[in-house]
């Protein structure tokens, strides 16, 4: 069996990670960049849970701080509508989660994704 | 516009259980503007139902599609060829589309996705409020422009119930009494003593006793070019 795949759906604008920021996670990291964060659908979401990601972090500018003024806290909503949906097929909503994190600050982005594995690799343990 | 939920993905997947392709069907019209049946919730529903039959070991091949109405038989003419590879269709129109394209094509299996509320208002974001209930005699040209029979849960036509405080409702505090409404504006308005006029029954097989109604115009039939 592969790593188990997390899924991070982000504003271009939080971060210029590469994977090689991310060469030491002991998982699969896939970053999808949006132009803003407000544009990813519940659908992007539940796409990457589709293709067997085992979470699902959406990361925004922090609150305020959004090019497009609210883009980040559409995002929010956005992952909500996405737990209702996951909760019904039976997948633990706490699987998505949204974060906000600073602009071009790729040292706190990474860190975020950090926790976020680390919460869903214990998710893991646990279901084992 | 006709106001709609969707169901419990559980009970779409129980419907689809024997279908192995689907076509998930939107519309356009009022579902689409309540988001709960256009293009971006048969996105959604479709991989939902993708994800939660591939969790159950029967995966499933869905269609997307989104009509500009299903209430209207001239946009479902191409409906037999979206359903060209698909077994069942599961339709996010209200029960109004359900029902016509049940009608119209006896073979093709339909399913609700959603279920159909009622008549309402979009007050905000999110939010949606009852404010008619089609009874097809309307009395809101006497109530300042406010239903009682839509917006009491008692259907009072004679003035408030009694129940209510401070102006709200006795059922669900959560909304004003519609009736001390009507009075507060009738009153501010000097029109207060229309509510002494002495109304005629109101006519309720206008909404129950001939169900299904019909509405016809003689006009617009004689010269509809598809029947003639």
């Amino acid at each position: 069996m592969g790593k188990p795949k997390i899924a991070v759906l982000c504003c271009n604008y939080t971060n210029s990670a590469t994977y090689e920021d991310f060469k030491d996670f002991p998982c699969e990291i896939v970053i999808k960049r949006f132009p803003c964060s407000g544009s990813i659908e519940i659908v992007d979401i539940l796409k990457e849970f589709e293709d067997d990601a085992e979470g699902v972090l959406v990361c925004g500018c922090e609150k305020e701080k959004c090019h497009n003024k609210t883009g980040n806290l559409r995002a929010e909503k956005r992952v909500l509508g996405a737990k209702k949906y996951l909760e019904e097929i039976g997948i633990d909503p706490e699987r998505a989660q949204m974060a906000f994190v600073p602009r071009l600050d790729t040292g706190a982005f990474v860190e975020t994704v950090k926790d976020f594995v680390e919460k869903i690799l214990n998710k893991d343990e646990d279901k084992k | 516009m006709i106001v709609a939920e969707r169901r419990h993905l559980s009970e779409i997947l129980k419907n689809i259980e024997p279908y192995n392709k689907v076509l998930i069907l939107g519309c356009r019209g009022c579902v689409a503007i309540c988001s709960t049946g256009g293009d971006r919730e048969v996105k959604i529903i479709a991989t939902a139902l993708r994800i939660a039959r591939k969790r159950q070991g029967k995966p499933l091949i869905t269609y997307e599609a989104t009509l500009i109405r299903q209430c209207d038989p001239e946009y479902l003419a191409n409906l037999p060829e979206l359903m060209k590879d698909a077994e069942a269709v599961v339709s996010l129109a209200c029960g109004v589309g359900v029902n016509l394209i049940a009608d119209l094509y006896p073979d093709i299996r339909v399913y609700p996705g959603v279920d159909t509320l009622f008549f309402g208002a979009n007050t905000q974001l999110g939010v949606w409020q009852e404010k008619c209930r089609g009874c097809g005699d309307c009395i809101i040209d006497l109530t300042a422009g406010l239903c009682p029979i839509a917006r009491c849960p008692k259907n009072l036509l004679n003035g408030p119930c009694g129940g209510s405080q401070n102006g709200k409702c006795e059922v669900n505090p959560e909304n004003p009494c519609i009736w001390h409404l009507i009075i507060e504006r009738l009153k501010a308005r000097g029109e207060l003593d229309k509510l002494n006029e002495i109304w005629e029954p109101k006519d309720w097989r206008t909404y129950l006793g001939e169900s299904p109604r019909k509405r016809i115009r003689e006009d617009l039939i004689k010269n509809n070019k598809r029947e003639g």
